[in-house]
């Protein structure tokens, strides 16, 4: 099956290393999947929450945020989540105790790509059908599982799209308020011109009136 | 018209970006009268085609002696095949009048050379000692003998002087006074002849020098060289008795300044006022501009003018000699100051020299100007212009400065002449070849620039100044191409780790060392010339911790540099080292004994197998079905899983075949050693090679990775199989050599497969029968593999192909390798690229695929001129090489060139790297011959020269003279292209198997230019008297320097012994009378009858002598990343034919000879 292991630092999105499993079928797809991945990764921070699912057609990204670090996990939706759950809190000891101190001081991506071997091994530990089983019992604990937050991709992608289309608008609207009181400033000034005139002509013919024709 | 194919489609059926464009060579028939050209590419199809002269002149393969214009030598006219005839020529040839134009060869000594075959003719420098080598500095000859020993001697003295004349264009006429006056060329009238008729005291005196000096060949004097029989010219029988005489004297003086190695560094300018006063009212006139000016390096014959140093300083300070318009004149002094001076040397080392002029003036010449030593500022003169003395080792002697002198003239530059300009008669010249290896030539460019400028050896331009237009490029008929080797080991490289790396926003180019700041902000694009904004991060300096100064950044300080890359140029993550290595285990295969080697040398390396703890190994072994190794851990021993289904090939188990070296070593190692006792008893003979691969293909397809293949024998079952195409019978065959190209397109798609996936496909070819490399080379030609060959081997019957394979196989397993790697290759806006040469799959049109990169690949690319290069200075190159490294990190190398435009056909000549620009040709020659037909390509090849040497004649020479003239820079440039005719890879004729053709092409093609040139033209050393006399020193190992000879019979002697270095295989040449001193001291053996057939290891003997060769040849293969195997042979031996093929100058039945070659040159240019 096709799979897509990332683990990824939440400050700026930095890939720290990564397992990729396709198969034959999927492979065209798994591009799409790795890039909308990598854009979850970025766009992830502090305020987001930590465990969530999302979706996206018939996969989930599933991911986990702790100590700073994005553990991101693409598989089918019919996997089992609180399965994939025990396997980023697996995944998130054992990195965290090989290198756990040096994430933020890393700047290259992939810095920790070794880390693959221990990913792939226990990923195939998970989804092996047979050694399911076994693990059943530990993850009895995670029910709370069923508590996590559930969202689409696409709204968790495109929610920041939205918010600068409406910085967008905003602005645009703003502009043209701007726009709208220059003009309504000098009709009003025009308007004010055109009285003046219009009075001061009424005065003078009322004067040149007086001067003529009363004397 | 240009390019119908210009550009480099990608259309999966075609793929012609490979082939030659269209316009490239038109190759025709010799009968028909069209001709082959190598020429620019870009010449316009309908140019060169339409009549047969495309280039001013046809060339037609049969030459009739008879119609000859006068001086041609008639030798040649057979050209392709016909033996020589030398008689007709000789009668032909005296009678003639032609002599004016063509003094020097005689009709003897055409015939003596053809006819010795030999030694005599070309070494001694001296007629008198014919002996097939004279030790160089016992060559010297008897002052008389020399003038009389000449190269070619001079039948007609008599009329010596017209000719000469015209030859040397020299001012001074040879014989006589009168002629003198005449003003040789137009152009430079006030130089030359002013000087010439001015100095009337000495007629003969004046006289002489010139002539003197044209004649004179530019040989290195260096003791090495054997005196170059040259000077046989003045001396023709008939005439000269007083001249021989005195010939002796002009020649030491000579001499003598040369005696000292030339390659010092020029003298600057020494200004040394000439001393005879005649000298100087020549000078005067016109003031010696150029010498000057150059740095000063300048030879000054002329003290007090240089008025004006005006151009070229700038650009070549230092550097350069500088030889002004005046530069007769100065030479002339020179020249006289030279003969004036003592001469310790024998007078035979000065070779270079053929006096035209009857001995008696020069003789006189001598005695009368007997000057201070001009000889440092003539050396100055000498000197390359751009580079170091070394570079064209020119003989400093007199002779240099009189050619320069005649360039000049006949150029009639106003500006200094670079060395590699001046006139070289190849017909006069015999010693060419450069005592050490050649550098590549030093762009023109200022100093600044230059210092920082990339590496030659990494990448290289065919001319190293680009031509303005399309047009001036076409005149110049020389291609247009750059030669790369960009994953070259390199000691030292920056690398940059940044999270932006700057490039410009249009091009994408990288920022470099040769982008314009305009101010703090901003730089301009040096390809594309945007503005662009410097980023705020730039600003900061890393390596020297300040603040503000981008240009100081590592980026704008080295043009080889390397970032890591961010994660924007990864479209996966990076991939780990994948390794695969796919075995033939057939009965054939189990025969040769290879599985023992293979097995050995990966359990030996599989701790520094590149990689990190990620790394991944699988095997596959084939015969007529595939097996499969499970080696998952935790197995007790590896599994094998044996696939009989061939036609629908599936992986039996898809996870456990490529494993994690790391963790399964043990398993891995377990299977390396059963592995080759698993197949002892086969006898299965079948092989399915096309299955295995697609069953490789399907196992890596996923990650990527390396695919090493190891085959035995022709692939004769299931898909991919083929049949044998050669017919042993034409192998020698004359005609047109069939089946270059590939039986099947299956390697071809199936290697395209395998670039989309990133696997390459390296390819192991070890069997002594027909395997058709032709087809199965495409596998790797097209997913970036290499393909390594080795005929005939057997574990017992050969031992030397055993070692090669062994030091090849370490090599191969353990050098640096770059995975999923694109590289692009931009130039500035105007300059084009339109072929790729290499083995890649290019993409789009400028991005190359090369599913693996690896320290051993070299590329070329062939460009043109779409948009002219007006108000440009400078022109820059950049390849970005953009790869995954074993440890996983994804990382840009990028390397920048620049070079210089010009816009006179002159310059172009002068900046003309006959290296790169023979490496071009090789590649498209082997294009050529897949698309059209060998012989299509060996017209092209020969037509290259005759094109750009017709082209130097026509456009850069003003004064026409006899000879085959050529400027210093392209001197070996006939050599080569006769070397190109000889090599294995488009020699006819000659019995060469199909398979050793084409891995000779593939080599051509994929080797960088370094080891292809030594594939060329290997170099050919004396071993016997190594000494340590200028020899280097590194790591305090001494390493003897011995002198580079020329690839000539005459060169050997039975007294010697002698190492010929022909890249991927050496042979040492012992003489069956060679001093028992070397036998005993270095092959370890009592005498000449001991050394065993199968010597191919020199035993390790506690002498000098024997710690020097093996110095020596140890350092030879340190400088190269293939080893290559060494052969002891003897007169006896079955590899002496293979080390006589290697003679490219001498004649064979089916090939001429270097001087047939060339009088084959000049008779087409000459039409």
């Amino acid at each position: 099956m096709t799979s897509l292991t990332i683990i990824a630092r939440v400050a700026d999105g930095l890939p720290l290393a990564a397992s990729i499993q396709e198969d034959e079928q999927s492979g065209r797809d798994l591009q799409l999947y790795q890039s909308q991945a990598k854009q979850l990764c970025r766009k992830l921070n502090a305020q987001s929450p930590d465990r969530c699912t999302l979706e996206a057609g018939d996969m989930n990204f599933h991911y986990l945020i702790a100590k700073g670090v994005c553990y991101l996990f693409l598989c089918e939706a019919s996997f089992p989540k609180k399965m994939v759950f025990a396997y980023l809190e697996d995944l998130h000891s054992e990195f965290y105790d090989q290198y756990g101190r040096r994430v933020p001081t890393v700047t290259r991506p992939y810095s920790f790509i070794e880390f693959d071997t221990y990913i792939q091994k226990t990923k195939k530990s998970y989804i092996d059908s047979r050694s399911r089983r076994n693990l059943g019992s530990i993850n009895t604990e995670l029910q709370d599982v069923q508590r996590i937050m559930v969202a689409n991709i696409e709204e968790v992608l495109q929610r920041g799209e939205s918010l600068s289309a409406l910085d967008t608008k905003a602005s645009n609207l703003s502009g043209l308020s701007k726009k709208y009181r220059s003009d309504a400033k000098y009709l009003n000034t025009r308007s004010a011109y055109a009285k003046v005139a219009a009075v001061s002509v009424f005065f003078i013919t009322l004067i040149i009136y007086v001067r003529f024709w009363w004397l | 018209m240009l390019f119908e194919s210009g550009g480099i489609t990608e259309n999966l059926d075609g793929f012609d970006q490979l082939s030659w464009q269209g316009g490239w060579i038109n190759a025709s028939r010799p009968d028909t009268g069209e001709k082959a050209t190598l020429g620019p590419s870009q010449n316009p199809v309908g140019l060169q085609q339409l009549p047969g002269v495309s280039y001013g002149m046809t060339h037609q393969p049969t030459y009739n002696p008879m119609q000859a214009k006068a001086p041609a030598p008639p030798g040649t006219g057979l050209y392709p095949s016909g033996p020589y005839q030398p008689v007709h020529p000789v009668s032909s040839y005296q009678p003639g009048p032609p002599l004016s134009s063509y003094p020097a060869p005689s009709g003897q000594a055409l015939l003596t050379r053809p006819l010795m075959g030999g030694p005599p003719s070309h070494t001694p420098p001296q007629s008198a000692s014919p002996g097939p080598r004279l030790p160089p500095a016992q060559a010297t000859p008897p002052p008389p003998a020399v003038s009389s020993s000449s190269y070619y001697p001079n039948p007609r003295q008599p009329q010596p002087m017209a000719p000469a004349w015209h030859y040397n264009t020299a001012p001074p006429p040879m014989g006589q006074p009168t002629s003198m006056s005449i003003p040789p060329r137009g152009p430079v009238p006030n130089h030359v002849n002013p000087a010439a008729s001015s100095t009337p005291s000495s007629t003969p005196y004046s006289s002489a020098p010139p002539a003197h000096v044209p004649h004179s060949v530019t040989q290195p004097p260096g003791p090495g060289m054997p005196p170059t029989s040259l000077h046989g010219y003045t001396q023709p029988g008939p005439a000269p008795p007083p001249m021989t005489h005195m010939a002796p004297h002009t020649y030491q003086p000579s001499r003598a300044p040369y005696g000292p190695p030339p390659t010092g560094p020029p003298p600057t300018m020494k200004p040394t006022p000439p001393p005879t006063g005649t000298l100087m009212p020549n000078a005067t006139p016109p003031p010696p501009k150029a010498d000057a000016q150059c740095g000063g390096a300048v030879n000054s014959t002329l003290p007090p003018t240089e008025p004006d140093c005006q151009e070229g300083d700038i650009e070549c300070p230092g550097t350069v000699a500088g030889n002004g318009p005046q530069a007769p004149n100065s030479y002339n002094h020179v020249d006289n100051k030279m003969a004036g001076l003592p001469q310790p040397g024998p007078p035979g080392r000065h070779l270079g020299h053929y006096p035209s002029l009857p001995p008696g003036y020069q003789n006189t010449s001598a005695l009368h100007n007997a000057g201070p030593p001009m000889h440092p500022a003539m050396q100055a003169a000498t000197q390359p212009y751009t580079q170091p003395p070394q570079t064209y080792q020119q003989p400093p002697g007199g002779p240099g400065p009189a050619q320069l002198s005649q360039s000049l003239a006949a150029l009639s530059l106003q500006s200094s002449t670079p060395e590699s300009l001046r006139v070289v008669n190849l017909l006069q010249e015999r010693n060419l070849l450069p005592p050490n290896p050649m550098p590549a030539p030093t762009p023109c460019l200022p100093q600044d620039l230059q210092k920082i400028n990339c590496n030659p050896e990494v990448f290289r331009s065919t001319l190293t100044s680009i031509p303005q237009t399309q047009s001036l490029l076409n005149k110049a008929k020389m291609p247009l191409g750059l030669l790369l080797h960009p994953f070259k080991d390199l000691s030292q490289l920056p690398v940059v780790t940044s999270s932006t790396i700057v490039r410009c926003r249009s091009c994408r180019t990288y920022i470099n060392p040769f982008v314009n700041f305009l101010d703090q902000r901003r730089w301009k694009c040096n390809l594309c010339y945007r503005v662009n904004d410097v980023p705020e991060e730039f600003m900061y300096n890393p390596v020297s911790r300040s603040y503000g100064e981008p240009h100081k950044r590592p980026e704008v300080q080295n043009a080889t540099i390397e970032f890591i890359a961010p994660s924007e140029y990864m479209l996966r993550p990076p991939q780990p080292a994948v390794y695969l290595f796919i075995l033939d285990v057939s009965h054939n295969a189990v025969e040769t004994g290879y599985l023992n080697v293979f097995c050995q040398s990966l359990l030996d390396n599989i701790n520094a197998l590149p990689g990190d703890s990620r790394t991944k190994v699988g095997f596959i072994t084939f015969d007529s079905t595939i097996h499969f190794y499970n080696l998952q851990e935790g197995l007790s021993q590896p599994q094998m899983l044996i696939v009989s289904d061939i036609e629908d090939i599936f992986l039996p188990t898809p996870d456990s075949l490529l494993v994690n070296l790391n963790e399964c070593k043990e398993l891995v190692q377990d299977l390396l050693k059963s592995l080759p006792n698993l197949f002892e008893k086969t006898m299965e003979t079948q092989s399915a090679l096309g299955s295995a691969l697609q069953a490789a293909f399907k196992l890596l397809s996923p990650t990527g990775g390396r695919m090493s293949i190891f085959q035995t024998q022709l692939p004769n079952l299931g898909v991919g199989a083929l049949q044998s195409r050669e017919d042993p019978n034409q192998r020698a065959s004359a005609k047109d050599i069939q089946h270059l190209s590939p039986a099947t397109d299956f390697y071809k798609k199936l290697a395209l497969d395998c670039s989309g996936q990133q696997v390459a496909v390296d390819l192991f070819l070890l069997s002594s029968q027909y395997c058709d490399l032709a087809s199965l080379g495409c596998i790797s030609r097209y997913s970036a593999g290499s393909v390594y060959y080795y005929p005939s081997y057997h574990h017992q019957h050969n031992p030397a192909q055993v070692e090669c394979f062994q030091k090849d196989l370490k090599r191969y397993l353990t050098r640096k390798i770059g995975f999923e790697a694109v590289m692009r290759i931009r130039c500035t806006k105007g300059l084009s690229i339109h072929t790729f040469h290499g083995n890649f799959f290019v993409r789009s049109t400028d991005l190359l695929s090369l599913p693996n990169v690896n320290p051993d690949a070299g590329f070329a690319v062939q460009m043109s001129i779409e948009e002219n290069l007006d108000d440009m200075q400078v022109v820059s190159f950049q390849a970005a090489l953009l790869y995954t490294s074993s440890k996983g990190e994804r990382r840009i190398r990028v390397h920048t060139l620049c070079l210089p435009v010009v816009n006179s056909l002159a310059d172009i000549f002068a900046g003309a790297d006959v290296q790169a620009i023979t490496g071009l040709l090789a590649c498209m020659a082997v294009d050529r011959s897949a698309t059209a037909s060998l012989s299509d390509a060996r017209d092209a090849m020969t037509n290259a020269a005759i094109d750009s040497l017709t082209s130097y004649r026509q456009s850069v020479l003003t004064i026409q003279q006899p000879g085959l003239l050529a400027p210093a820079c392209l001197r070996l440039f006939p050599l080569f292209i006769l070397a190109l005719l000889k090599q294995k890879a488009f020699r006819t004729g000659t019995s060469t198997r199909l398979d050793d053709r084409l891995f000779a092409m593939c080599q051509l093609k994929y080797q960088p230019l370094v080891y292809a040139l030594l594939m060329i033209h290997p170099a050919l050393y004396r071993v016997d008297d190594l000494t340590d006399e200028g020899a280097l020193n590194i790591n305090d190992r001494t390493i003897p320097q011995p002198r580079v000879l020329q690839l000539s019979v005459e060169k050997l002697s039975r007294e010697a012994a002698f190492l010929m270095d022909a890249g991927t295989v050496m042979y040492l040449w012992i003489g069956r009378n060679c001093h028992p001193n070397f036998l005993t001291q270095v092959l370890g053996v009592p005498n000449y009858a001991a050394v065993p057939d199968n010597l191919y290891l020199l035993p390790e003997l506690d002498t000098a002598e024997s710690q020097r060769t093996r110095a020596f040849i140890g350092w030879l293969r340190d400088q190269r990343p293939f080893f290559p195997s060494l052969h002891v042979i003897r007169d006896e031996s079955q590899l002496k034919p293979t080390f006589m093929q290697n003679m490219i100058e001498d004649r064979t039945e089916s090939a001429l000879s270097y001087y047939e070659f060339l009088l084959h040159l000049q008779q087409q240019i000459s039409k």
